[in-house]
């Protein structure tokens, strides 16, 4: 395959991951908003701000807690920072958008039903703000989006055939994923350390925010437990929204695009030596520190980086001396 | 741009109780391809007449709507030049089909192929022993000072002696019958929107196709395929065939991907490409593959920028070379634009007498060349008659419609025309024949023209349809898409 549309694709699927996670991270916050303190509300931007590596917008941050108006205005603010601000590169529109660019430039070797999925999600997308999302109902443009990139999902895998095409769609898509969850979960235990137990809700909402909470709740109990939620965000490869999981669909992509020869490509390495620190290392980590928690995070996050630079260096953007 | 019709779906308006062609008015001047007299079609025309007569002008903007948001969905778009908010935007399509019967085709199809085996020949002489301007018949200053001349093409040999393998030439109908507005023989484009619109009404319309016995063209890219594997170089058998696209910003980007997805090839652009021992190799996930055959839609100056715009970021350093050495095709090759300037245009009977030693089948427009004293002072006198072009330009730019221009624009334009002079020629302002395009207020007399795409591989090919450009604004002449224009699906009945 082209190394230019392997490019692409694997790009569609991390931008879409990116906006589908945006998207997610939202409409639990607006939710929040409905009928969350004050304080709970600001320290979920925070959360939110954080998983998304991004800056506040200045002085945002800062909320009279005697005065709801202002809150939900700020809420409004920073809604459009992460939705629709054109300079902000990770805002979920501008992920659609290069989401349809990259789709716009591979058409030719995915369905048509994928390019017109993402197409008219951009062209809705385009025409749509702020304003008139706030005037109407915020939660449901979220949804609705979200909705928009599972369908494309969907489409994906009912309509794709399996070649490599698909599989550096997925690549991406899992690339990110395990990336996003580990800088979530890294924000999550910075702001609500694992031994307070002050912020139940907190942890059900991240639970939300990864599609876990019904699969806790029947495994486990109504009771949220910071750290299991943690394991099981990280270590449990049955759960789609774990970094386990996502570790695992990678893996199987790197076996398909490298012949079936993974360990002879940089980014295969990687991964396994990722995998099995997830299935040996993590366990045996202190549990109760949430310090040696939060550097194994951020190690996994490093890793996927890394992953990244691999896979460019070997199908996108390799020397001609030293081709595959 | 002069805003477009407004359709209204519902059928609001004067014509919602009215037949499609109850207020239809023929115009003397003008040929009409559908009706011979007022109220009269011509014979291979009744029987569509009648089935659209039968349809309400709302039931045909409903599906007229449809059509184009369905375009937008699917990013059938073209971007225009010097326009920045409407990036993509869509051909507007007009859904009362323009028919042709056998026997005009047939004098067409002969006549384009006559045509382009002239050209191929013409291209083959000039860049080879030049016999045509030593022998006069072509002045060797107008070729040889034409800025689309790639000297680096001389005495280079070409697959099966074509230079030109993907032709696009506009043929109008006057009074006197068809003639030939132009050749485009470097990038010709639009013939995905000729498969795009002949799809929109097939959707729509199937069953007037069945009764109408309507030639198919939907084979269009397999004989592209079929000319550009017959173009691979000597010793290739089951050959590489990649489109090379400027990339997704070009207006043709959906052409292009529409093209390599019915072709099955890969859409590449030029950093895609690596020049390696004089052999072409794209960049693939496994490694280098080897390219045969190149179908190119970007411009000779950025192909290579070692050979020629040393600027360009577009193209593939050595490309040239590699062609030069015969390890690959270019597809069409470069310099084929010397034969499309405008004014090499006016000596193209005399290479059909010259190489062919027939009567050219297809008419010409009478061409004055402002490069000759006479053409100059011929054009200066009769502006306001006449409609002045650059030799360069495409796509309607850079044109002067002398009678529908105001005398200060006139003026302004001699100005320009005096300082360089062999930069234009000009035509008489053509009697384009009239097709009824549908309008808020039923059928309405519209100009069109059309343009077939020729192929030529071992052998001539061409799909019986021509992607057929209509000015929607009543009374202009302009259907160039860039400036207004829509386009129509062309039916080619068989016998």
């Amino acid at each position: 395959m082209l190394s230019r549309n392997a490019q692409g694709l694997y790009w569609m699927g991390r931008y879409l991951e990116r906006a589908r996670h945006g998207c997610r991270l939202l409409s639990e916050q607006i939710a929040a908003l409905e009928d969350q303190p004050v304080e709970q509300i600001d320290s979920n931007w925070r959360r939110l701000y954080q998983a998304l590596d991004r800056a506040p917008v200045a002085g945002s941050l800062t909320p009279n807690p005697d005065d709801d108006d202002f809150m939900l205005a700020d809420a409004y603010t920073l809604s459009d920072d992460l939705t629709f601000e054109p300079n902000n590169p990770d805002s979920i529109r501008n992920c659609v958008a290069r989401a349809r660019e990259n789709a716009r430039q591979v058409r030719n070797i995915v369905p048509d039903s994928m390019w017109s999925c993402l197409n008219l999600a951009f062209l809705e997308l385009r025409d749509t703000s702020i304003e008139t999302i706030w005037n109407d109902r915020p939660d449901m443009f979220y949804a609705q989006t979200e909705n928009t990139v599972r369908a494309f999902t969907g489409i994906a895998e009912s309509a794709m055939y399996r070649d490599e095409a698909w599989q550096f769609l997925r690549l991406g898509r899992f690339i990110e994923r395990a990336q996003l969850l580990a800088v979530l979960l890294d924000a999550q235990i910075g702001l609500y350390p694992t031994d307070d137990h002050h912020h139940e809700s907190d942890w059900r909402s991240l639970l939300y925010i990864c599609e876990a909470e019904f699969a806790y709740r029947r495994l486990y109990s109504l009771q949220h437990q910071p750290r299991r939620i943690v394991d099981f965000l990280v270590v449990d490869a049955r759960l789609g929204h774990s970094i386990r999981h996502a570790l695992a669909e990678l893996i199987e992509a790197l076996d398909f695009v490298s012949g079936g020869r993974p360990l002879e490509v940089a980014a295969g390495r990687r991964a396994g030596r990722l995998a099995s620190g997830i299935d040996h290392d993590w366990p045996e980590r202190d549990s109760d520190d949430d310090a040696a928690t939060r550097a194994a995070l951020q190690g996994i996050r490093r890793s996927c980086r890394g992953l990244h630079d691999d896979v460019a260096g070997t199908y996108f953007e390799y020397e001609i001396e030293d081709t595959p | 741009m002069p805003s477009r019709r407004q359709s209204r779906p519902d059928g609001a308006g004067e014509a919602a109780g009215k037949s499609l062609f109850a207020g239809y008015e023929t115009l003397p001047k003008f040929y009409d391809e559908m009706f011979e007299a007022p109220g009269v079609p011509r014979p291979h025309c009744r029987e569509l007449c009648d089935a659209l007569d039968g349809m309400r002008p709302a039931e045909i903007a409903a599906m007229q709507e449809y059509a184009e948001r369905s375009f937008l969905h699917q990013g059938i778009t073209f971007a225009v030049h010097g326009e920045d908010d409407a990036q993509e935007r869509i051909i507007p399509i007009d859904f009362l089909p323009r028919l042709l019967d056998a026997a005009d085709w047939d004098l067409i199809e002969r006549g384009l192929r006559q045509r382009l085996d002239a050209l191929n020949r013409f291209l083959g002489d000039v860049y080879g022993q030049a016999h045509i301007l030593s022998d006069g018949v072509v002045p060797t200053a107008l070729v040889r000072g034409c800025p689309q001349y790639r000297i680096e093409m001389q005495g280079l040999r070409v697959p099966h002696g074509v230079y030109v393998a993907v032709c696009g030439t506009d043929i109008v109908r006057t009074n006197d019958g068809f003639a030939v507005l132009e050749d485009n023989l470097r990038v010709p484009s639009g013939v995905s929107y000729m498969l795009a619109n002949r799809r929109a009404l097939k959707r729509s319309l199937r069953n007037l196709f069945r009764r109408h016995r309507v030639r198919r063209i939907d084979h269009y890219g397999v004989l592209l395929r079929r000319t550009l594997e017959e173009l691979a170089p000597s010793g290739v058998t089951d050959p590489c065939i990649v489109l090379l696209t400027p990339g997704v910003y070009n207006s043709a980007f959906y052409e292009h991907m529409f093209l390599a997805q019915e072709m099955g090839v890969e859409l590449v652009q030029g950093s895609d490409l690596v020049v390696h021992n004089g052999f072409v190799y794209m960049r693939t996930t496994e490694g280098l593959r080897r390219v045969d055959v190149i179908y190119r839609r970007v411009d000779d100056d950025f192909i290579d920028p070692l050979a020629f715009r040393p600027d360009s970021l577009l193209g593939t350093p050595g490309l040239f070379h590699a062609y030069r050495l015969g390890n690959v095709t270019i597809a069409n090759a470069p310099g084929t634009g010397v034969a499309d300037d405008k004014s090499v245009y006016a000596y193209v009977p005399e290479m059909i007498r010259y190489y062919l030693a027939e009567e050219p089948l297809l008419a010409n427009v009478e061409t004055h060349l402002c490069r000759d004293p006479d053409g100059l002072t011929y054009t200066l006198d009769n502006l306001d008659k006449l409609v002045v072009k650059m030799v360069g330009e495409s796509g309607g730019y850079g044109m002067l419609v002398g009678p529908h221009a105001t005398p200060e624009e006139r003026a302004a334009y001699a100005v320009e025309l005096r300082k360089n002079p062999a930069n234009y020629v000009s035509q008489p302002v053509l009697d384009l024949s009239v097709a009824p395009s549908h309008t808020d207020d039923g059928a309405a007399p519209r100009h069109v023209d059309l343009r077939p795409f020729i192929l030529r591989g071992r052998e001539t090919r061409l799909v019986p349809g021509a992607f057929c450009r209509v000015a929607l604004v009543e009374g202009s002449l302009v259907v160039n898409s860039s400036q207004g224009g829509g386009g129509k699906d062309l039916w080619v009945l068989s016998d």
